[in-house]
């Protein structure tokens, strides 16, 4: 009974409601569950039995008691029960909330807010006018309405700097109230030398009541960490002395994880405490922010600058398939030398570009493709730092981002044939940004790329070899800056990668991105805001009402509305202003020779959030329960699986929705050989019905059967889902725009293959190197990234992949077949019979016009006669398509021949 | 258009439907007259029996010359008394025979093995018609051919049992249906048919939800044409009434044959065709 006496409701009237009751009950009793609908033609034999057991016409009456309640919730929910009593505020005038709502009252706000909540609740009820003046706000003292009131009320949040009372307590000393006002300071009990002094002017303008914290629950401040050895050195302050206090600092990185976390302890009568964070100093770099654990205010975060210098690279490699010998791949040496200073990302170019990396390395990246280029000059130019590092690739020829001219070819050192010996470094010289570096003396390199001779080569040297060949070249170019290592990212050419020297030295880089010169990091003038603070100490975009601040004056600032706590600065290397500075101090109130009441627990509780849950939570159950009845429950798991299957298939490649979506779901749905469309119509169709004769002839003879197969459109079109792409050259072909190279050259570094057909016996000895078919091959080839090329060597495992075979023959007889040049064949391996590369070669070009050979007319029959002719080179031109097909499918699997003879004595045979 | 190009419109538009009918059933009459062989039983073909004597009554046309040249008589090659049989189809065409709970109606299957068994039947000599067809037993290719497109040309009616037509004495019947139909109409017609002096087999199509009932919760049954409904509240408490009333009336149905002289082949639409082909076979090979 004592609960239900402290039981009142906002609007009572709703709880009229209550009278529909009856109404529901009747509707809901007469409508039965619709019933499942199933065919079923043995019907006759089912007829008796239903008489078994009366079929229930009605819901249970457990059910509609479920409902009933449930709807009765609802309707009590409305009429906004509340229980307990606000208690009385004295007098007649107006209220004024005189609110501390500076970062100080952060921690304990929901205390504030409870307040509120009674002295709005009570102004509603006997209808008096209420203002509501922030301290850390423009003072506003105009009264309103408690309707209005409880709005602004609700809009109110602490600020993360801390609150001007004197200006405050003057606004409403100027104010003039008819009837003498009811003043409630919710306060947060700091003193800040002026306590007394607005106690005194609050007091003459009304009737005075000042809340304060509880001992133990006042506010707590974080003082900027000293870094220790082993970590961190933190300092609490608080204001009230009284009693222990007990809790937790937490270090969190960028994505507010938690690294490392200590335990702080006031001791009773101390107003200072300290922690010790341990963190490893890899992880160290990684801290963002160091908090006190369960306590939102800005005042007990500390946020850290950006000279620990976190940026973020992207990694690019010419080779689509690094992951599968990490131990040979420049990926992992890179990613190694990188990852403890830097967030590092790999993917294509423009993925990178488009993250807005502020390093882009590229290893062994011979030639920049098209729209890459175009995106790189503008990220270099823009301030980017452009990591280059040499390889097979670069050897054969570059574009011009890199510091110096390249001559073609490299060098070796210390091989067989070679005089000089594999070479140590030079010591740094002091102009370098790798000043002060220790070499090593065991590292050396045998192989690098040679810059041409020029008047700046000793300028844009960073480093040397001991005989003062270039090393380390970089030019400045725009803002940014390209630097380019001789050498390649991995330790095929030298021993650097291994050593820690190349940790060092990639982290000097690090410091070079964002375009500032190693002597002028500090030159920028105004530092824009770039993440600031809440009064809860949350992150949040900067309001468009924050400032630069002056680099220079970034110590001195004190945070205000126009510079709140925060990072200022540029992306990486933020300044940070925090809440609280190494000076400031935590005071309690002086004496005010005045009660100061305690902010209590919230006293009128709302019950209709509570209400409506539950009715919620029935109203499910009742969903439940209906589903059962109905007999749906067992389908529902069915459900849920084509739910997830759904989820997955949508989920899966996460391109933005297009037309052609039937494009790629046939194309992912079976393995189809495809041709690309070179927009003739005559080559397009030879193409296609190549591909089919192709495919009937693979359904033949191997278990691979192929589907129709699909014309590709290279500008638009995904080429991810073809394992082999046939291109016919002809001169009629556009020029490929920038995105379409760019497309190609992502294609075959990620394990595509390109069968390039110039179909004009070309690249053999029969006809001149200028023919139509290799002239148009080269204008739409030359910006492509292509690896250094061979004719098939005899024991390239395209030539037995399948069938055995020595020559290609296709609608032509004689041509060269090229592809990617193989590693050259270990001499101590003996003789084997088949090689392959690591993977498949992105690239086999002839000009033996296959598809004509390969294509059939609808019913079978060959549509082009073979030259010279005879139905051998027809057959052998299958034999060739079928180890080509089997070749970009299976890759160097068939080079596994070489285990043959091990296998069968393994056998005992 | 002009009729016969209609007609011709509509062979076509059949032919382009039937070879798939045609090819499963030749299929899997393939693989069914794989297991039949080896048996070394008489078979119907134009197999050597004896040599006898010639006779005054034979004719001169029958005297094997070869034979009689090996010495001073006349010899007659006998071959084995061969009576091919015909044998009649009729596939239940009511509405509830293209109900399905899997992939497959029941009426697919229907059609299936019936085309399948008359390829079987076709091969051995047999000759096959439908019944209610205008057409005489026959034993050829083109006869086969013209059953496939008749069969899936048949329109849906609503007859469950097959009409009074004509047909030959001493002949085989199969009939194809999911016998629903009250035993007592089943009864007569089957009386009537053995009255024609015909027997033969009853291949039962049982589709799995027929003889599972899976069904569960407030459910409501109709029959195939939406004419009659029945409300159940749980279905899966008369889940087991069900079954023993559908294996009654299977095991009815199955001593009313065999009291006529029928023989019953029950097949289920989500089992292989081919083990009932393999039994229909054999029991019509008398095996």
């Amino acid at each position: 009974m004592e609960l239900l006496s402290g039981l009142s409701f906002g609007a009572p009237w709703i709880l009229a409601a209550l009278l529909v009751l009856p109404a529901i009950w009747w509707l809901l009793r007469v409508t039965p569950p619709l019933p499942r609908r199933v065919v079923f033609p043995p019907l006759r034999l089912l007829l008796g039995l239903t008489g078994e057991e009366e079929t229930p016409a009605q819901t249970p009456w457990w059910l509609l008691l479920l409902r009933l309640v449930a709807a009765g919730l609802v309707i009590v929910a409305l009429a906004d029960p509340l229980l307990g009593k606000p208690p009385p505020i004295p007098g007649t005038g107006p209220m004024v909330l005189f609110i501390d709502n500076g970062w100080t009252a952060a921690a304990n706000w929901d205390a504030r807010e409870a307040v509120i909540a009674d002295v709005l609740r009570s102004a509603m009820q006997q209808n008096r006018a209420v203002a509501i003046v922030p301290t850390a706000d423009v003072p506003d003292v105009s009264l309103m309405d408690a309707g209005k009131a409880a709005r602004i009320a609700q809009a109110l949040t602490p600020e993360p700097w801390l609150p001007d009372r004197s200006r405050a307590a003057k606004a409403i000393a100027g104010a003039k109230f008819k009837v003498r006002p009811e003043i409630i300071w919710l306060s947060d009990g700091i003193e800040d030398g002026m306590a007394h002094a607005t106690a005194s002017t609050l007091a003459s303008a009304g009737a005075l009541k000042i809340y304060a914290d509880a001992v133990g629950k006042g506010p707590l401040a974080l003082l900027p960490p000293a870094s220790s050895p082993r970590g961190f050195d933190v300092a609490l302050l608080r204001a009230n002395a009284e009693g222990e206090r007990n809790g937790d600092v937490a270090a969190l990185g960028s994505h507010d994880e938690v690294l490392a976390s200590a335990h702080f302890r006031f001791a009773t009568g101390a107003n200072r405490a300290t922690a010790h964070i341990v963190l490893p100093l890899e992880v160290r770099n990684e801290t963002a922010r160091i908090v006190i654990v369960g306590m939102d205010a800005a005042g007990a975060v500390q946020l850290l600058g950006g000279s620990g210098a976190h940026r973020s690279v992207g990694i690019v490699s010419a080779r689509g398939n690094e992951n599968e010998q990490p131990l040979l791949s420049d990926l992992y040496y890179l990613e190694r030398a990188l990852a403890p200073y830097a967030d590092v990302r790999e993917g294509t170019i423009s993925d990178l570009l488009a993250r807005n990396v502020s390093v882009l390395v590229l290893a062994d990246i011979g030639r920049i493709a098209g729209a890459d280029y175009d995106r790189i000059a503008k990220f270099v130019a823009g301030g980017g730092l452009l990591v280059r590092f040499a390889g097979e690739r670069m050897t054969a020829g570059t574009d011009d981002l890199i510091p110096v001219k390249l001559r073609v070819g490299g060098r070796y050192l210390g091989g067989a044939l070679a005089w000089a010996e594999p070479q140590k470094l030079a010591p740094f010289s002091d102009a370098s940004p790798f000043a002060g570096l220790t070499v090593p003396g065991d590292v050396s390199v045998t192989r690098q790329v040679l810059a041409e001779p020029s008047v700046e080569l000793a300028d844009r040297t960073w480093a040397r070899l001991a005989d003062g060949t270039p090393l380390v070249t970089a030019r400045a170019q725009g803002k940014g800056w390209i630097v380019l290592f001789h050498i390649t990212a991995g330790p095929s050419w030298s021993s650097l990668p291994l050593s820690g020297l190349y940790v060092d030295m990639m982290r000097r880089l690090m410091a070079l991105s964002s375009g500032s010169r190693p002597s002028d990091m500090k030159s920028a003038q105004t530092l824009p805001p770039v993440l600031t603070l809440d009064g809860f100490g949350r992150a949040r975009k900067p309001p468009a009402e924050v400032f630069p601040i002056r680099a220079a004056d970034i110590g001195r600032t004190v945070p205000s509305r126009a510079h709140p706590p925060g990072l200022y600065g540029v992306a990486g290397t933020e300044d940070a202003l925090n809440a609280v500075g190494a000076k400031d101090a935590l005071l309690a109130f002086g004496d005010l020779s005045r009660p100061i009441l305690q902010y209590a627990q919230t006293t009128v509780i709302a019950l209709a959030p509570f209400l409506l849950a539950l009715a919620i939570a029935l109203l499910f159950a009742d969903a439940v329960i209906s589903l059962w009845m109905r007999g749906y429950l067992a389908r529902l798991r069915l459900a849920r699986a084509a739910a997830v299957v759904l989820a997955l298939s949508l989920a899966f490649p996460g391109r933005d929705a297009r037309a052609d979506d039937a494009f790629d779901l046939k194309a992912a749905t079976d393995t189809r050989l495809a041709y690309v469309i070179t927009g003739l119509s005559d080559v397009d169709d030879m193409s296609k019905a190549g591909l089919v004769g192709l495919g009937n002839q693979l359904k033949q003879r191997t278990s691979y059967e192929p589907q129709e197969p699909m014309g590709v459109d290279i500008t638009k079109d995904d080429l991810s889902f073809f394992p082999l792409l046939y291109w016919p050259m002809d001169p009629r072909e556009k020029d490929l725009t920038p995105e379409a190279l760019s497309k190609i050259s992502d294609y075959m570094r990620n394990g595509g293959t390109i069968l390039f057909d110039t179909r004009d016996l070309t690249l053999g000895a029969t006809q001149g190197p200028s023919s139509p078919g290799q002239q148009t091959l080269r204008r739409l080839l030359a910006k492509l990234d292509l690896p250094p090329l061979e004719p098939v060597p005899s024991d390239h495992v395209l030539t037995k992949a399948f069938y055995i075979l020595q020559d290609f023959p296709g609608r032509w007889d004689g041509g060269k077949v090229w592809v990617e040049a193989l590693p050259p064949a270990d001499p101590n391996a003996g003789p084997t019979p088949a090689r392959g590369g690591d993977g498949v070669s992105p690239v086999i070009i002839g000009g033996n016009d296959w598809a004509a050979a390969w294509a059939v007319r609808v019913d079978g029959s060959p549509i082009a006669d073979v030259v010279p002719g005879g139905e051998r080179q027809r057959e052998l031109a299958y034999r060739f398509g079928v180890n080509l097909v089997m070749y970009a499918f299976t890759g160097n699997y068939k080079a596994d021949q070489i285990h043959v003879p091990a296998l069968l004595q393994r056998l005992g045979k | 258009m002009s009729r016969s190009g209609n007609l011709q419109y509509e062979a076509e538009a059949l032919g382009a439907s039937l070879p798939p009918l045609l090819v499963d059933a030749e299929r899997l009459a393939s693989a069914v007259s794989l297991g039949v062989h080896g048996r070394r039983k008489a078979g119907m073909g134009e197999s050597f029996w004896q040599f006898r004597r010639y006779r005054q009554e034979d004719s001169s046309t029958v005297i094997d010359w070869r034979q009689s040249a090996k010495s001073q008589h006349l010899f007659v090659r006998e071959r084995e008394w061969e009576a091919a049989q015909s044998v009649w189809f009729w596939c239940d065409t009511s509405a509830g025979m293209r109900f399905a709970s899997g992939p497959v109606t029941k009426s697919e299957r229907a059609k299936l093995i019936a085309l399948a068994l008359a390829s079987l039947l076709v091969r051995g000599g047999e000759r096959v018609a439908l019944y209610g067809d205008a057409h005489a037993p026959a034993s050829s290719r083109a006869a086969l051919r013209r059953i496939g497109h008749t069969l899936l040309a048949l329109a849906p009616d609503e007859r469950a049992l097959p009409p009074d037509a004509a047909i030959t004495k001493n002949a085989q019947f199969v009939w194809l249906s999911d016998f629903l139909s009250p035993l007592s109409d089943i009864e007569i017609t089957l009386r009537r048919l053995s009255r024609s002096a015909v027997a033969g087999v009853l291949v039962h199509i049982i589709d799995p939800a027929e003889e599972d009932f899976p069904f569960t919760g407030r459910t409501r049954f109709e029959d195939a044409l939406a004419q009659q409904s029945e409300i159940v509240g749980r279905a899966e408490t008369i889940a087991g009434a069900y079954r023993a009333r559908f294996k009654a009336h299977s095991e009815a149905l199955g001593a009313l044959a065999r009291r006529l002289g029928w023989s019953t082949i029950s097949h289920r639409t989500d089992r292989s065709p081919q083990t009932a082909l393999t039994a229909l076979y054999a029991d019509m090979s008398g095996a």
